[in-house]
């Protein structure tokens, strides 16, 4: 027989698929808002209306980005401790 | 972007009556979902918040948390938004020469069309069930005598009126194209897909 080598999933990996749904998320708001201007009634409301949502984005995006600051993202998930059920170092609260 | 007082195709004489769009209700339903989507999960986890710590402080289960939960937050904002898209861009514009009706359903469909007022043959408005008694709202319906001659304005507010005001502009149109002797007019100009 022979050993598996103990493989590590580096947390990172979420990141990248926060990466990749920021980069769709910002093709379908630009799109929104191409929508909105190209189409809407000229006047305050539509100026209002593309500032609220371009607002709300950046603050939830700034919020999200600094709550995922926090997280050291050089921890790497061990392929051997993941398949153990009980594992409180990964999932504490279990 | 379009300006009411430049529309397109605009001819001679013709100004807005009426500029319509959905009752403000179809925003509060945006509104009330977008409240219950987002605050519903971050209010168990505030309410919860001793047995979700160890689990947003775990160093996997934090960041995964963390992430997903941004994912989600962002799309109910991104879906509220597109939501409110569809309800602003939806117009219905009345000159005392036309009717332009303006439909967005979602990002990838637009439908601009337009009617001569002389064209429309009937106009029905709609109040049906309580909340559009409560609220004054409804549908009214433009017909014309061509195939494809129906319009509908979709849950705008105080339906009667409009009608009434539809109803006087078509009357006051007749005339003025019978006094033109105008000719070429009673279908839907144009339709933009």
């Amino acid at each position: 027989m022979f050993d598996l080598p103990d493989l590590g999933i580096p947390v990172s990996i979420f990141l990248a698929i926060y990466g990749a749904y920021m980069l769709f998320y910002v093709f379908y708001s630009l799109f929104n808002i191409y929508h909105l201007i190209r189409y809407g009634i000229y006047g305050f409301g539509l100026y209002l209306i593309v500032t609220v949502f371009t607002g709300g984005t950046i603050i939830l995006i700034s919020g999200s980005v600094f709550l995922l600051m926090e997280y050291d993202w050089t921890h790497s998930v061990s392929v051997d401790s993941a398949a153990e059920y009980y594992n409180e170092d990964l999932f504490p609260a279990l | 972007m379009m300006r009411l007082d430049h529309l397109p195709n605009q001819r001679p004489d013709e100004h807005v009556v009426l500029f319509m769009r959905r009752h403000w209700f179809a925003i509060l339903t945006i509104v009330a979902a977008f409240i219950l989507l987002t605050g519903l999960p971050l209010g168990l986890g505030w309410y919860f918040w001793l047995d979700v710590e160890p689990w947003v402080n775990g160093p996997v289960s934090g960041p995964i948390i963390v992430v997903f939960g941004s994912l989600y937050v962002l799309s109910v904002w991104l879906f509220a938004f597109i939501e409110f898209t569809d309800f602003y861009l939806d117009t219905w514009i009345v000159t005392n020469e036309r009717i332009i009706n303006i439909e967005q359903e979602g990002l990838f469909h637009r439908t601009a069309s337009e009617l001569d007022l002389a064209a429309v043959q009937d106009t029905t408005a709609e109040i049906r069930g309580v909340l559009q008694t409560v609220f004054t709202y409804g549908q009214v319906f433009v017909q014309t005598a061509g195939e494809r001659g129906r319009f509908h304005f979709k849950n705008i507010d105080d339906p009667e009126h409009v009608k009434e005001i539809v109803t006087k502009l078509v009357e006051e149109d007749k005339k003025r194209v019978s006094a033109l002797g105008a000719t070429g007019h009673g279908k839907i100009k144009s339709t933009i897909k």
